[in-house]
């Protein structure tokens, strides 16, 4: 169906394309401090020993971020939220509160909605984390995306993968919410915009659809 | 004023405008994450830089000692106010900065930039270079209590550069338009008493007050009190920056920045760029409400590439850098004379304003004493006192969701009013209301009289004195509502440009995507009146367009929305013409492919006045089975532009003294007298919005404004410490913001009487259910108490006697 503007199959597409292009391994790891380039983690290591030893060196962690496993070199210092975007490149999870109350950085982390704000990529070793963009891509979750959009479940937008991610895990656990179990599972996410009894709207219709099991083709 | 003058303003029949569930343009990008906003934006070897925030009250840089912080690896450089690289800078046309340097020496507030930028290889450095800065600071006098702020004994906390223009200071943002043209308001009148210490004055007499004291039978005083609230935008302003070669300029030419959307003219001034030298490409602008300013780090980022050869630099407000005001604390003490039938005989309205840090928006000070609640009164003598404090409080860049406050002392008066003549506060507004041409028009508009009558229905009004029913709970009950006008833009100038090219319309925009689906709302018009459906019309979104989504909400959308419906017009006409032009032409001038003969057209013979488009076609009125595809039309580019203001709005040219449409807002509470817990138990509003064009986002905003409603009296509270004048609760756990879980159903009946100023009669309404004493005035119905605002448990026990807070009974 011709649709105005974005469609469902090109934000899904724009997803996966994304999680395609995220950088899993590094070809060559660059020095924070001073923007030194190695061919390998232990070569940086190395450089961390005799240049800057009393600075603290990055860290090899390795986890699966929307299916695709990852081995990343970074700071020790920083966040999930902070690895997803600037070592990924992923922009689902968005920054709103810096400090785990807003919800808008809500990604899951082996099966629960996790504050990707709160946690230190550095603990995520062996972890499986799923992002708005991971939903995006399966086919299971358009009704949902498609409700959000149908019942204008955002208004400028910000915080809505951050609902989404929240609704997803709901339904995870709770294929059947009412409206009540729907408004405690957002409760942790903030919107500005009073889009607050859209997502009940959105997500009731959704596990309407899904029920009937209505996949989306995007 | 309904649409009149514009084409098929009174249309009956309608297709796409209205109609439900046809999803926002961006929306699914939003929902999936892949819209990119400023925080979002990463480039490969990008620098971070942060601004050092001012720690005190008040205070001024008086050094800075750098060394220990340059030292540190990866840390790049401190840029210092006095650094010569801001003397190249031009001025921003929007917010404008003090000269001669960008950065100022002297913050105004807690958490001001101010003293210098430390720019290094990831933000984690950028703060640990701030904090290895060695400043010394000149901790100045400051004021947060804006009371204790009127003493005339105090020092003067602002220099007299900042004060010497008061008397002629022009507010642009506070414009009002007249049938005289545009008007910009001052701040300040000739008249007004002189500046003492940190108090200014602004005074407005309207009738003759004398002669309203001794038409009243009795004299109300009262106060209301407003806190100041914060501007909880969602997205912490943010930008990335990085400088390319110019085709034409050469290279490092070219600015590339990302993260102030909408605000590209204001970036292309500060560095003397031409519009070709300025990329931007994200639209993505998130919730800013009327918050139009830029900060700087969406303003300085591309000063810092340069410096660093054109490498990405990302700058990133945190939260509680993000902790602008959006509404500044005001207490209106406040006199009425009232005649014994509850008639208004006379308004005093003294108030007591924060006049914020330097640069502040006037929006809910002076600038409400022109266009408030008061001239929708019969009653014509009028005394607005406003006494203005200086204060280090923070910085208002627009108030969010701004309606003049002197709609909440008017929504006080009907229910105290209500309280001493025992008369429901649905009849004090009634007599107190004037009709629809002027104050001397006796009988209110009808919007007014259907928007009572439904929230009547809905309320199940039945109104009683303040603390004289229980629930079967045990709870006390109490009810209270208000009226406002519909706001909607008239003053500002739109523009539009619609272009029909290879058989498909094309709406070229700028943007920015902000929130309110007015970009949505113009393409619903412009498919309306050129008989196509929604999905018809290609919106291109292109930074470079000069349409842009100007004003905000719905307020602006249908004034906007009135262009957009006449240049729609345009371009049809436009369209007939040059396809009747094509059908008629000379046979062998007609030709197809390799200039094979063409069939003659079903058009020919007939002129653009006896086509029409219908359902995607080109048909002739008479005969609709001679038709074309709207997508062969013609094969000539055609395009339309329209630009201008929308009819004026009887609010806009009567400032509250001609009325057309108006809605009405109603709330019912449960207030435990044990507990002090207020649970809203219904909140109503039936606006009359004269014509709805996208009904889930106009419900949507409607939500919005009563949850911003709701958090400022039940939830919000900013806290200082007044020892130092130290924001305490910066961030969204102590600074509560209502969740799903706070919320209330916010039950609409929304009519439609098609008497505004918009497409069809639509009218804003975004703005106008904003308020700070519904609730709380439901709470006085229920306790017989005031509450100041926010009516947090401690502070209802407080107003009952039945708690101490800070040893103050």
């Amino acid at each position: 169906m011709k649709t105005a503007g974005i469609s469902l199959a090109d934000a899904c597409a724009q997803a996966q394309a994304r999680i395609e292009k995220m950088p899993t391994r590094q070809k060559t790891v660059t020095c924070p401090l001073c923007g030194e380039p190695f061919l390998s983690f232990g070569d940086l290591t190395a450089h961390y020993l005799a240049v800057h030893p009393e600075a603290v060196a990055p860290v090899e962690v390795r986890m699966t971020v929307n299916g695709r496993d990852c081995c990343l070199i970074i700071e020790p210092q920083m966040t999930l939220k902070e690895v997803l975007q600037f070592h990924l490149g992923l922009t689902g999870a968005k920054q709103m509160c810096d400090r785990g109350q807003c919800g808008s950085c809500t990604v899951i982390m082996d099966g629960k909605p996790t504050l990707s704000c709160n946690v230190l990529a550095a603990d995520c070793g062996g972890k499986t984390v799923e992002t708005v963009e991971g939903i995006a891509v399966q086919p299971k979750w358009r009704p949902l995306i498609d409700a959000y959009c149908k019942w204008d479940a955002m208004q400028c937008g910000y915080c809505t993968p951050g609902f989404l991610v929240a609704a997803k895990c709901l339904l995870d656990r709770n294929p059947h919410p009412t409206e009540e179990d729907i408004k405690e599972a957002l409760s942790g996410n903030i919107c500005i915009c009073g889009t607050y009894p859209r997502h009940s709207q959105a997500i009731l219709e959704a596990v309407s659809y899904m029920v009937k099991g209505g996949e989306q083709n995007a | 004023m309904p649409d009149t003058t514009g084409v098929n303003g009174l249309r009956e029949e309608f297709r796409v405008v209205g109609k439900p569930n046809l999803p926002g343009l961006t929306s699914y990008a939003m929902a999936t994450g892949v819209a990119k906003y400023g925080t979002d934006y990463t480039q490969p070897d990008m620098l971070f830089a942060k601004i050092l925030r001012c720690p005190h009250a008040h205070a001024r840089v008086k050094s800075i000692d750098a060394e220990a912080a340059l030292l540190i690896p990866g840390v790049l450089d401190v840029i210092q106010w006095d650094d010569p690289v801001f003397q190249e800078l031009g001025m921003n046309p929007i917010g404008g900065f003090p000269k001669p340097s960008y950065l100022n020496q002297e913050a105004h507030y807690e958490g001001q930039e101010v003293g210098c930028i430390v720019v290094a290889e990831s933000e984690a450095l950028c703060e640990e270079a701030l904090k290895a800065l060695k400043v010394e600071w000149e901790v100045l006098p400051f004021i947060t209590d804006i009371k204790k702020g009127t003493d005339p004994n105090l020092e003067r906390i602002r220099g007299p550069e900042l004060t010497q223009g008061e008397a002629a200071e022009y507010r642009p943002e506070a414009g009002m338009a007249t049938s005289e043209g545009y008007v910009l308001m001052t701040k300040h009148y000739p008249t007004d008493p002189p500046r003492e210490a940190n108090v200014s004055w602004n005074i407005k007499v309207d009738g003759n007050p004398e002669e309203g004291w001794k038409k009243a039978d009795f004299v109300l005083e009262y106060d209301v009190n407003i806190p100041t609230n914060i501007s909880t935008i969602p997205n912490p302003p943010a930008s990335v920056a990085w400088w390319e070669d110019s085709m034409y300029k050469g290279p490092g030419q070219k600015i590339h920045i990302e993260g102030a959307p909408h605000r590209r003219e204001s970036i292309m001034s500060m560095y003397h760029k031409s519009s070709d030298e300025v990329v931007q490409e994200g639209l993505f602008q998130g919730g800013k409400y009327c918050d139009w300013g830029l900060r700087m780090a969406q303003e300085v980022t591309p000063l810092l590439s340069k410096r660093f050869g054109g490498r990405p630099v990302r700058c990133c407000n945190s939260r509680e850098e993000t902790f602008d005001l959006s509404r500044n604390e005001r207490h209106m003490h406040m006199r009425l004379g009232v005649t014994r039938d509850g008639l208004i005989t006379v308004v005093e309205d003294n108030t007591l304003v924060d006049n914020g840090a330097p640069g502040s928006s006037t929006m809910g000070s002076v600038s409400d004493r022109d266009w408030g609640g008061y001239y929708t009164l019969k009653c014509k003598d009028i005394t607005q006192k406003f006494q203005v404090v200086d204060s280090n409080i923070g910085f208002m860049h627009t108030c969010a969701q701004f309606v003049p406050y002197n709609w909440d002392s008017i929504t006080v008066a009907f229910d105290l009013i209500a309280e001493k003549l025992r008369l429901d506060p649905v009849e004090v507004a009634r007599r107190n209301l004037h009709g629809p041409s002027s104050q001397d028009d006796p009988d209110p508009v009808p919007s007014f009289e259907k928007s009572v009558e439904v929230g009547k229905e809905l309320m199940n009004w039945d109104w009683h004195p303040a603390g004289t029913k229980r629930l079967p709970d045990g709870r006390l009950h109490g009810t209270s509502f208000r009226y406002a006008i519909c706001p909607r833009h008239s003053f500002m100038d739109y523009f539009c440009k619609l272009e029909y090219r290879d058989g498909v319309v094309h709406f070229p925009t700028q943007g920015p995507i902000a929130g309110w689906f007015s970009t949505e709302c113009f393409t619903m018009i412009a498919a309306e009146e050129l008989g196509l459906n929604y999905e018809d019309i290609s919106v291109d979104y292109d930074y470079r367009e000069k349409h842009s989504d100007q004003a905000g909400g719905s307020d602006g959308v249908t004034g906007h929305g009135w262009i957009v419906k006449e240049c729609a017009n345009k371009l049809k006409r436009k369209i007939l013409e040059s396809a009747a032009r094509e059908a008629n032409r000379p046979e062998d001038a007609y030709r197809g492919v390799f200039s094979f003969p063409m069939p003659p057209s079903p058009l020919k013979g007939c002129t653009a006045d006896e086509l029409d488009i219908v359902e995607g076609k080109v048909v002739v009125k008479a005969d609709p089975n001679r038709f074309v595809p709207f997508s062969r039309a013609t094969r000539e580019n055609v395009t339309a532009e329209f630009g201008g203001y929308s009819p004026k709005s009887a609010w806009v040219t009567g400032f509250g003294r001609i009325l057309d449409t108006m809605n009405t807002s109603w709330c019912e509470v449960a207030v435990d007298d044990e507990t002090g817990e207020v649970e809203i138990l219904k909140y109503i509003v039936v606006p009359d919005v004269g014509k709805v064009i996208r009904r889930t986002s106009l419900e949507s905003q409607i939500d919005q404004v009563v949850y911003f409603s709701q958090g400022c009296q039940l939830l919000e509270e900013f806290v200082q410490d007044p020892e130092t004048g130290v924001k305490l609760n910066g961030n969204f756990l102590d600074y509560r913001v209502p969740t799903t879980m706070d919320v209330p159903e916010v039950s609409k009946e929304i009519l439609e009487l098609r008497s505004g100023n918009g497409a069809y009669g639509a009218s804003g309404i975004s703005h106008n259910l904003a308020n700070s004493h519904l609730i709380i005035t439901a709470i006085h119905n229920a306790t017989g108490v005031w509450v100041d605002p926010p009516a947090t448990p401690d502070r209802v026990l407080k107003a009952l006697g039945k708690c101490e807070i800070g040893g103050e009974a």
